[in-house]
């Protein structure tokens, strides 16, 4: 119990050191603080909530194996997000291989779903997943991260020119989507976000 | 007169945008236009308004968050953690100086250099007696003779030459014996 709350006051950078050298405790706290981060962020890229997760997984692991190589000079979290976009990528173009044309073609949604839907639209999150993967990751890192543009761009593998231009662009079309109430800033239901997120 | 401005507000759209991303303020020129133009006012709120409605709106969505994906993430992890002990292994940026083989340009230039220099020292270096220096070989090329060997060979052609050459003498002589021909002398 002292060992959990002795590491709830390191930094990533320090965590991640502590793994290193083997402590156990150190990757519970950066699972723990990061796991939800990565999965929002990774959301819109899969078609189930269970791709996600295990890709979460994966990127863990693969983090966790390959510790000693990161360095704590540099941030945790833009390398662990460059971890988690890669496997993404990797996993897309391999399911991309093994795909078939024989997807089901989707349910129509049930009234419970039109509700939360309705309750996720006034959260920013969910208006900001329907600008697109590109423009989503970017606005998640920036706002939801708060990354600079270098780093970012490292992630993303794109230039910072690029990025700054896909953010600017999804602030145009968030503001093209938003309606006027929420435009405005007077914003009703936004923290009272539905469960969970259904981004696409 | 309409485009323009449109194309004008592209631009200073594009530069409130660029402030929010270097945290700086907007230039004077830009909140001139920002004052007069109703379209860009509200972007440049909009931008303003952005950042904390995120912050806002993450921490709602974070804390529905189911967390038994991170029991599946840390059940999945004992099998490794063999190392898991107070003296544990030492990360490798800590062990080496490079974390990964990187050509590192002036110790490339360095060993350019020296296999340079090694090379022209190599080939500016006097020869020792026993190994035959290039002018040594041409002279033993030349007292080989290749002319001699080879006229020595016989070729196909003149093999056939002296064949013939015999055929004829004995032609010759078989005519002279069967006819009793004397030539330059008078028959008997």
């Amino acid at each position: 119990m002292e060992k959990i709350l002795a590491v709830k006051h390191l930094s990533d950078e320090e965590l991640a050191s502590k793994v290193a050298t083997g402590s156990r405790s150190s990757f519970e706290e950066l699972v723990s603080r990061y796991s939800s981060r990565l999965f929002y962020f990774l959301r819109h890229r899969f078609k189930t909530e269970q791709d996600t997760e295990d890709l979460i997984q994966e990127t863990f692991l693969k983090a966790f194996r390959n510790i000693d190589r990161f360095n704590p000079e540099r941030k945790f979290s833009t390398w662990l997000y460059t971890i988690a976009i890669r496997q993404a990528i990797s996993r897309f173009r391999s399911e991309k291989k093994r795909s078939t044309s024989l997807d089901p073609s989707p349910s129509p949604p049930n009234p419970q779903d039109i509700v939360i839907q309705k309750e996720e639209s006034q959260n920013i999150w969910y208006l900001a997943s329907e600008l697109g993967k590109k423009q989503y990751e970017a606005l998640w890192l920036h706002y939801g991260e708060d990354m600079p543009i270098k780093d970012m761009a490292r992630i993303l593998n794109k230039t910072p020119i690029t990025v700054r231009v896909l953010l600017h662009r999804a602030r145009l079309n968030l503001g093209k989507r938003m309606d006027p109430s929420i435009a405005s800033g007077k914003l009703t239901g936004a923290t009272t976000a539905a469960h969970k997120f259904s981004f696409l | 007169m309409m485009r323009r401005s449109k194309m004008f507000c592209s631009i200073y759209k594009w530069k409130i945008s660029q402030a929010m991303d270097s945290r700086k303020p907007t230039s004077g020129k830009v909140q001139k236009h920002i004052s007069k133009c109703d379209s860009c006012r509200e972007y440049a709120e909009l931008c303003t308004s952005l950042k904390p409605r995120f912050i806002q709106d993450k921490q709602s969505t974070l804390e529905n968050f189911d967390e038994t994906l991170n029991k599946k993430i840390m059940s999945a992890i004992p099998e490794l953690l063999e190392f898991d002990s107070e003296s544990g292994r030492k990360a490798s940026w800590q062990k080496y100086p490079f974390r990964r083989p990187v050509l590192i340009p002036s110790l490339a230039a360095a060993f350019t250099v020296l296999v340079i220099s090694i090379s022209i020292i190599f080939l500016a270096l006097p020869r020792s007696k026993q190994v035959p220096s290039l002018g040594q070989i041409s002279t033993l090329v030349s007292a080989a003779s290749p002319e001699g060997i080879l006229s020595k060979v016989e070729s196909p052609l003149e093999k056939e030459y002296t064949e013939l050459k015999r055929t004829l003498e004995s032609t010759s002589k078989f005519l002279i014996s069967s006819f009793d021909l004397r030539i330059g002398q008078q028959a008997k």
